[in-house]
């Protein structure tokens, strides 16, 4: 029973990392175990001939043990990514969660109904035993060493996906895909990546379990399975390593095999069986009605910034304004200091490294500042409706150029396209020099094209000092070296985020809601949270998508700083905005678009009087 | 060729048959937004709920209708306690999936704690056979396929011409305007779990009717094979899934008599793996309201 607590174990924390981590819904991971297990079985079974010929199998090889393990945990690796390509499609979570299903139960049955793959239904018997070396009597305790042993191999790797900055970036994955991608993160990558590792663990755990059982049969991998180790997943706590080892004891193991433990009836053996799978779905229903979150909760980590010096140039005081609603005084000390730009710790100092290189870019010889953004007869179509129609215009490097009109007019479709959302029908795209319109969304942001979102998209359970973390470019333990190493690696660079990060916090007044659930945020905090997630990014031009509806005045008068002292400090901001006022106090330029078209372009104090633009907003 | 024309009768039948249970799951995805897995397990249930009632006496159609019933009125209690409670309180729809499925196999093994793992069968109900033109089919198919076809005229006019049907489909296209609108899209979708019970009872009673032996793992072949129809139809479009019952039927049918039965089920599952990747939004559905909501 230890084996099998320590293989259901394996596939669970697997399943974890995909599903609890990444949000990845991945109702055939049973079927990644069951190719551990019979690919362990063909690679040591030898010969069929050799073994009497009375099953029949592929492959048939007869290589020693830890290799037939390694290589079908490989294998499975393998096979994780093919079930990871068949998700790329992005739909909804329970249409992929039933594609899934499908793709389990239709291997269960082909697998079934053709013997001469892996035996058909019979199954696959004289399994031979990876420690058939060891004496018969002390075998089973053997084993149960040989799986503890991976298992805590396997949960000291585990840590390094969960925890760190890549565990950051796939739970960001998990609560937003999209505001994931603003930031420039690879989705399509991080998925394949994780369901390449949780086949890996699917493959561990089905190979150790042929190896111990002898035998493996389609009726070991029936969909249900899956399910299994998802109840205890979702009993034990949902993305958290520790709280799967107390789900995999309680279900798996107390259930399903405790079930065999009660008084059996003669006329129905199966009874128990069938009682433990029913306690099983009524389980797995009571806790994601009553406590979806587990027993165990995902860990919130904390960077609170009460005992850190405040070292940025802010007067610790600051440390302590109170969270920011509806009545903040507007002589808020955070908005004296954007508006000041207080010493280095201004915004600029805090995000220095990319506005300084687009600032020495944006200054040409010729007198005028070059464009950083040349957009060229853009098309988008929905249907019959031409939702952006041949929009011409440019956005000058080191400004802000605010784009304004109508409802409807294209605004948003606009950010869309240049951010790389919205695919354009036609008409060219080129951000410093450089043809963009072909690229994906998380490429554009890493070349500096953030944007934010109309309606504030945050990553609900992450905390509100990991929203910005999580957006930081370049982060080394996001990478693959950064799991091998280790720690030491990023822990500077993440030192020094986090400085910047309560920085940013400290100036736009949220330094109490740093170890806060954003979700728990009110909205005027999610929509700055919004804005200092995208500045985290690194944005050379920063596409805000009307940052200013619904907030209070002194925030709204607390953004209006910011944007101005970052325009100064050389980044490029295109604003989308209705509140004119706002846009004339900001803007140099300002593109006016009508049904699809830009209209017109100047001053706002120009474009006032201009015929076309009152007739678009009178009419329009 | 006679193998040919006699496979595409048997598939008719099955086709109706399919089309019977996917137009039903293929109504309650659109109107109410949730994909149902439990939806095989209660074939299951109203097969053996059928075979029950034909233990003890009754008739075969009187049991259809009863166990059409019976699914109808398990069905729409299953949303009002465990699906309607559970979008209220804002769950994902990954959640939904999941207690759906989970649901599904609290039913399957309920049926088997009691019914027991053997397999069972309604005995000889085709009653006479009749052949027409090279095709071969049974009276009770020839039922089965006359009762599909009321079904789908019944439910057409539902949705065409009557008060409610204009309220499921308001509902349908888009449940916030519907409700501003002062539809009680609670009671709609109530309806809806209401009819689509109703289909799916009628079809796993009408299954267990034509197949000649089942057992209590049948839910998700069940269930696939409704999905493959409704799929194929484009999901969450009920003329659609009249369709591709068709096609699955048809199709399956044929292939099976040119090789063997046992990869009967395999090109089923194989067509839908194929339309799931390449088309996922179903042959028909380009710009539906139920697609566009699939979409990422």
């Amino acid at each position: 029973m230890l084996v099998y607590l320590g293989t259901d174990l394996l596939a669970a924390w697997g399943l974890n990392l995909e599903f609890g981590v990444a949000g990845v819904v991945n109702f055939a991971y049973i079927v990644l175990v069951a190719a551990g297990a019979y690919l362990y079985a063909v690679f040591t079974l030898g010969p069929p001939a050799a073994m009497g010929g009375f099953q029949q199998y592929i492959i048939g090889a007869r290589l020693p043990a830890a290799a037939a393990v390694a290589l079908a945990a490989l294998i499975c690796c393998g096979l994780g990514c093919l079930i990871g390509v068949t998700g790329l499609k992005r739909l909804r979570a329970d249409y992929q969660a039933m594609v899934m299903l499908v793709i389990s139960i239709l291997a269960t049955t082909i697998v079934g109904a053709d013997t001469g793959l892996f035996n058909g239904n019979a199954g696959l018997s004289l399994i031979p035993n990876p420690l058939a070396s060891v004496d018969p009597a002390r075998r089973g305790w053997y084993y149960v060493a040989v799986v503890a042993v991976i298992c805590t191999a396997g949960y000291l790797v585990l840590r390094r996906f969960t925890t760190g900055p890549l565990g950051r970036a796939l739970r960001a994955v998990r609560e937003d895909e999209d505001a994931a991608i603003s930031v420039g993160k690879n989705v399509v990558g991080l998925r394949l990546a994780v369901q390449a590792v949780g086949g890996v663990y699917a493959g561990l755990s089905g190979a150790l379990l042929a190896g111990f059982i002898g035998g493996w049969s389609p009726s070991a991998w029936e969909y249900v399975e899956t399910l299994a180790l998802l109840t205890a997943i979702i009993v034990g706590g949902l993305g958290n390593d520790a709280g799967v080892l107390l789900g995999v004891v309680i279900v798996p193991v107390l259930i399903l095999q405790g079930v065999q433990f009660l008084p059996q009836i003669e006329s129905a053996p199966q009874l128990a069986d069938d009682l433990g799978w029913i306690i099983l779905g009524l389980l797995t229903i009571a806790f994601v009605f009553t406590r979806p979150q587990g027993l165990i909760p995902e860990r919130r980590p904390r960077h609170g910034m009460s005992a850190v010096p405040a070292d940025t140039g802010v007067p610790p005081a600051e440390a302590r304004v109170p969270p920011d609603e509806a009545g903040a005084p507007l002589a808020d000390s955070g908005v004296a200091a954007l508006a000041t730009g207080a010493g280095s710790a201004g915004l600029a100092g805090i995000i220095a490294v990319r506005t300084d290189a687009s600032s020495a870019r944006a200054d040409p010889g010729d007198g005028g500042r070059a464009p950083i953004l040349n957009v060229d007869g853009l098309v988008k179509r929905y249907g019959g409706v031409h939702a952006v129609d041949g929009a011409t215009f440019t956005a000058a490097a080191g400004g802000i150029t605010g784009l304004i009109g109508p409802n409807g007019a294209g605004k948003s479709t606009v950010l869309g396209l240049v951010s790389g959302f919205v695919r354009p029908d036609a008409g060219r795209i080129t951000f410093d020099g450089r043809d963009v319109a072909a690229l994906p969304a998380h490429r554009r942001a890493r070349l500096g094209i953030v944007r934010t979102f109309q309606l504030p998209r945050e990553f609900r359970a992450l905390t509100t000092i990991e929203n910005l973390l999580v957006a930081a470019p370049g982060q080394r333990g996001e990478s693959a070296a950064g799991v091998a190493a280790g720690r030491w690696l990023w822990r500077r660079d993440e030192d020094e985020l986090t400085e910047a990060a309560r920085g940013l916090l400290r100036l736009f007044g949220m330094a109490e809601t740093a170890d806060e659930r954003a979700g728990r945020l009110s909205g005027g905090q999610k929509r700055m949270l919004e804005v200092m997630r995208a500045l985290m990014a690194g944005p050379r031009l920063l596409l805000l998508d009307e940052p200013m509806a619904g907030l209070a005045p002194a925030l709204a008068e607390r953004l209006e700083a910011a944007c101005r002292q970052l325009a100064g400090a050389g980044m490029s901001i295109l604003l989308v905005e209705h509140e004119l006022g706002v846009v004339e106090r900001l803007c140099e330029t300002v593109v006016v678009m009508h049904q699809g078209k830009v209209i017109s372009e100047g001053r706002m104090a120009e474009l006032r009087t201009r015929k076309e633009v009152q007739d678009a907003y009178v009419v329009g | 060729m006679s193998v040919f024309i006699e496979a595409v009768g048997f598939g008719v039948a099955a086709g109706a048959v399919i089309a019977l249970g996917a137009v039903g799951f293929t109504v309650q995805f659109g109107i109410s937004n949730v994909l149902n897995i439990t939806y095989g397990a209660l074939m299951t249930l109203a097969a053996y709920l059928g075979y029950a009632l034909l233990s003890v006496g009754v008739g075969v159609w009187a049991a259809l209708a009863v166990a059409a019933a019976g699914i109808a009125v398990a069905s729409a209690g299953f949303n009002r306690l465990l699906i309607a409670p559970l979008r209220r309180r804002g769950t994902g729809f990954v959640g939904v999936v999941i207690v759906t499925v989970a649901a599904g196999i609290v039913i399957q093994y309920c049926i088997v704690a009691i019914a027991g793992p053997d397999t069972v069968s309604y005995g000889q109900q085709a009653g006479g056979t009749i052949r027409a033109a090279g095709f071969v089919v049974t009276t009770s198919q020839l039922i089965i396929i006359g009762l599909t076809v009321a079904a789908m005229l019944a439910l057409h006019l539902l949705l065409t011409r009557t008060q409610l049907g204009r309220a499921m489909r308001a509902t349908s296209a888009n449940p916030v305007v519907a409700r501003g609108c002062g539809i009680q899209t609670e009671r709609i979708i109530d309806v809806t779990w209401l009819i689509s019970g109703a289909l799916c009872g009628a079809a796993g009673v009408a299954l267990a009717i034509t197949t000649v032996t089942f057992d209590f793992t049948l839910g998700p072949i069940f269930l696939i094979y409704m999905i493959a129809a409704a799929v194929l139809g484009g999901i969450g479009q009920p003329y659609g899934a009249m369709l591709g019952g068709l096609v699955v039927g048809v199709g399956t049918q044929v292939a099976a008599a040119y090789t063997s039965p046992a990869y009967q089920d395999v090109y089923a599952f194989g067509l839908l793996i194929l339309m799931l990747l390449i088309r996922p939004r179903g042959l028909l559905a380009a710009g539906t309201a139920s697609a566009r909501r699939l979409a990422g």
